[in-house]
């Protein structure tokens, strides 16, 4: 089965809100979802269920055959689960390339004791980080600011740096929150190509977006939420043309 | 000169404790204010292995830092598995705790101090040969904490402080980090508290409460978080400055409360006048790597 | 030796004695609640009461009375300072909740400093005596200070659960304690919700320090371990609910009242200690510093998704 992420029956409610409600959903290889519906849907609910930010209250993840319901945020970085935030969550302290440097699935110094008892290790690890980093920073046309801190950079480049560093993570599955938001022109383009280079690598990816060109245009797929619950599910042709999902979308 | 010696001392020690501590209030961004009860532990465990046990000084000292150190994985581990501010309240409440608990426990001295403790150095080599000692231990530690912190470790906590939760997305492990250098800097303090007790030779448990607590985070705050040379220069600051106003003569009722008066009182300009203190840190985390790269 | 004489005296001598107690853990309580702080600046506000009461009646030689409206003056006197140039400044400076812990306990030490030079360390009380008079009651030592104080506390309880159930500013406490950001949107003033908090606090304080002042010695230093006291009850509690602290204010108190059946008396100080880093340590639910929200919660935006789901 080329299934690499499966959700099954997943619920949750805050109090009185049904965030999720009896979601099922799967993430092939080498496809990208596209996650669409109105604000408070539960789009990025249910990415924050799925990395583990937020318990459910029943249901299951499983991540290739694994069930990572329970474990905790880390573990399922570690088990090749990678995403991008929709309010960045970037090192501001950091440059660009050193943000990256955090990201692979295993850190080069993720211990004291690698540090002090393994130096040749981590001094290697962190050179291989390297220059992957430089690799991707490259490919999403990051390579001339990698020494630039945050807060310098433009706000698209701030887009491309989230996608990039969830790249380290050499990820089978990757969640993308709305990753157009605010882009506009050569950081669109670039990230535009990036998961598309991403998805013919084989990686299965999600993406929750409100831009429909986007969304048309990559997407092989679509699910509609509405309020926590997956309404439809289809080709983004149809899923766009369907006049009820509009009204829903915008709306009465 | 032994005056001159033992403020020489007394200077090493604080800045060994300032660097340590920040190590786990500035860059690893933990609250906790529980610093002397490890210098404490490290103190009193050198003190009485060389003392009722015979062991060589050195091994004691060291002894003691461990004895810190595993201490404070046993307060950091449940309360961080929890949250972060757990580990503040938890942490005071092992200090005043412990210090409860050692004023009753006759063995070490109860409330009256432990006294009689084995000198080292000192009788053969002379006191300049401790001030010698102590210091290269603190340029050990400073030198230490900057290695630390402009590696791979140091980018690490610099992430962690700045977003936990992309920080534990990315496959990092917070609570290690935090554990970590939680343990490291208290084993720190505890060697320092073995280096006190063999010149000193004297123990009692009411100096390692929330007062030497407020004088540490004096020295980090007002010296200046997460910079190599800030918590040294409050160190010496904040060791200078009470000495100078004991040459006023005042009646000892007075001058005790007014050093206390004089350090909160400096901390609360600062807080507000200069938040950054006298160094302020770099709001960009500069590796070695960074320096590396700017060479060629 | 534990019989019903010997147990009835102890709870009721720990019940008395936990009225000051309960004081403290609910106005500890109150602004961690509303403020989002650990005021560990509560000692130096304590401190501040206790020596206002003990200048008005032993050294300007007023009555009992006079000693109790300075208490409460001097209590909200501090607190009002506190949060006019300390907690004020730091929040519109938006600093770390680290710093601010900092300011609290670094105000607390200064302001026992300032005491301790101008009162030295000499343990005092309020009154000349502490002495109370005693009468026994069903074989029960009761003093004369017992009922006043268990009344004093009780009232205080009332008139601020009233406040908060009723009054205009009570209620905008409730709010900012819930959503200060969300409250600011409807109009309530936070600046002025929180300085009527710390104000509260103050009172209470100055009304506990008086009490226990009237019964006990006091040292400048002496109101850090009460406080903790109160600090220990706010978390056994539940932060966030006030009536909890007070439970367990009541509950600490009698733990370690009832303890001298069990362990040397030397040992109850430490008790205390032992009792707040077990409890956290084995506390299941943590709790967290309270953040400042910094956004709206998206509860104003779902529930018309949620309605537009039922119609559609």
């Amino acid at each position: 089965m080329a299934d690499v992420l499966t959700v099954s029956a997943l619920n949750k409610r805050f109090g009185g809100i049904v965030v999720a409600d009896n979601i099922d959903l799967s993430l092939i290889k080498g496809r990208v979802l596209g996650l669409i519906g109105p604000n408070g849907a539960g789009k990025t609910s249910l990415f924050n269920l799925v990395c583990g930010v937020v318990r459910p209250d029943s249901g299951s993840i499983m991540l290739d055959g694994q069930e990572i319901n329970g474990l905790p945020i880390r573990a399922r970085a570690r088990m090749g689960l990678a995403r991008t935030w929709q309010n960045l969550r970037l090192f501001a302290s950091l440059s660009v390339l050193d943000n990256l440097m955090l990201g692979p699935q295993v850190y080069s110094a993720d211990t004291f004791t690698d540090l002090i008892f393994r130096p040749g290790h981590v001094a290697a690890a962190e050179r291989a980080a390297r220059d992957k980093a430089f690799a991707i920073l490259e490919r999403t046309g990051l390579a001339d600011i990698a020494h630039q801190p945050i807060r310098d950079i433009t706000f698209g480049q701030q887009k491309l740096v989230g996608v990039a560093r969830a790249l380290m993570n050499d990820a089978r599955c990757l969640l993308l929150d709305e990753p157009m938001a605010g882009v506009e022109g050569q950081a669109y383009a670039l990230i535009q190509k990036a998961v598309r280079d991403i998805a013919a690598s084989g990686v299965a990816i999600c993406v929750v977006e409100h831009n429909v060109a986007f969304i048309r245009d990559l997407c092989d797929e679509g699910v509609f939420m509405f309020a926590g619950k997956v309404l439809a599910r289809g080709s983004v042709e149809a899923l766009i043309a369907d006049p009820q999902l509009t009204e829903l979308y915008f709306g009465t | 000169m032994d005056y001159i010696y033992t403020i020489l001392i007394l200077i090493g020690l604080f800045v060994i404790l300032a660097s340590s501590f920040d190590l786990v209030i500035g860059h690893c961004g933990l609250i906790s204010i529980a610093h002397p009860i490890f210098y404490a532990l490290g103190a009193y465990v050198s003190a009485m292995l060389a003392k009722e046990g015979g062991v060589p000084i050195p091994l004691a000292m060291l002894a003691g830092g461990a004895a810190a150190f595993l201490a404070s994985v046993l307060v950091a581990l449940p309360s961080l598995r929890v949250s972060g501010d757990y580990l503040l309240i938890a942490s005071i409440g092992f200090q005043l705790g412990l210090i409860e608990f050692a004023k009753h426990i006759h063995s070490i001295g109860g409330a009256g101090g432990l006294t009689n403790i084995p000198s080292f150095l000192v009788n053969s080599y002379g006191r300049l040969s401790y001030v010698i000692l102590v210091l290269a231990v603190a340029v050990l530690t400073v030198l230490f904490v900057r290695w630390l912190t402009s590696g791979p470790y140091g980018r690490m906590m610099a992430a962690m402080r700045d977003d936990e939760l992309a920080f534990s997305m990315l496959g990092r492990n917070a609570i290690w980090v935090k554990v970590s250098v939680f343990a490291i800097g208290s084993g720190i303090a505890g060697v320092a508290g073995g280096l006190y007790a063999h010149y000193f030779r004297f123990l009692e448990p009411d100096q390692f409460g929330l007062l030497q607590s407020s004088a540490i985070l004096t020295m980090v705050v007002v010296g200046g978080m997460r910079t190599t040379w800030g918590p040294v220069i409050g160190a010496v600051v904040l060791q200078i400055l009470p000495q100078a106003i004991t040459f006023l003569g005042l009646p000892p009722s007075i001058l005790g409360p007014l050093q206390g008066l004089m350090f909160s009182g400096l901390v609360l300009v600062f807080m507000f006048a200069r938040p950054q203190g006298l160094l302020a840190a770099p709001d960009i985390w500069a590796g070695r790597s960074t320096r590396e790269r700017a060479d060629g | 030796m534990l019989n019903a004489t010997v147990i009835s005296q102890i709870l009721w001598t720990s019940l008395a004695t936990s009225s000051y107690f309960v004081l403290f853990a609910v106005a500890f309580a109150l602004v961690l609640k509303v403020n989002k702080v650990f005021n560990f600046a509560q000692a130096g506000m304590m401190t501040c009461a206790f020596y206002s009461a003990y200048v008005a009646v032993r050294v300007l030689e007023f009555s009992g009375p006079v000693g109790f409206v300075a208490a409460i003056a001097g209590g909200a006197a501090m607190a009002f300072i506190l949060e006019r140039f300390g907690f004020s400044v730091l929040r519109h400076r938006r600093a770390s909740p680290m710093f601010v812990f900092i300011f609290t306990l670094i105000a607390s030490q200064f302001i026992t400093y300032a005491m301790t030079m101008i009162f030295g360390t000499w343990p005092t009380t309020i009154f000349a005596s502490m002495f109370w008079p005693v009468s026994i009651i069903a074989n029960v030592a009761v003093s004369a200070w017992d009922l006043p104080a268990l009344g004093a506390t009780i009232l205080v309880l009332v008139v601020l659960w009233a406040f908060l159930r009723f009054t205009r500013y009570g209620q905008f406490m409730i709010a900012v304690a819930d959503n200060a950001d969300l409250a600011e949107l409807y109009g309530i003033r936070k600046d002025r919700v929180l300085m009527v908090s710390m104000l509260v606090a103050g009172i209470i304080c100055g009304i506990g320090m008086f009490l226990y002042g009237t019964r006990a010695q006091v040292q400048p230093a002496a109101a850090t371990e009460l406080m903790l006291f109160a600090v220990a009850a706010t978390i056994l509690g539940g932060i966030g609910n006030l009536w909890g602290a007070a439970l367990a204010a009541v509950v600490l108190g009698l733990v370690q009242n009832s303890s001298i059946l069990f362990i040397p008396s030397a040992w109850q100080g430490f008790l205390l200690y032992a009792f707040l880093f077990f409890a956290i340590v084995l506390f299941p639910s943590g709790f967290h510093l309270p953040e400042r929200s910094k956004r709206l919660k998206r509860t104003v935006v779902a529930p018309v998704v949620v309605s537009d789901a039922k119609e559609g």
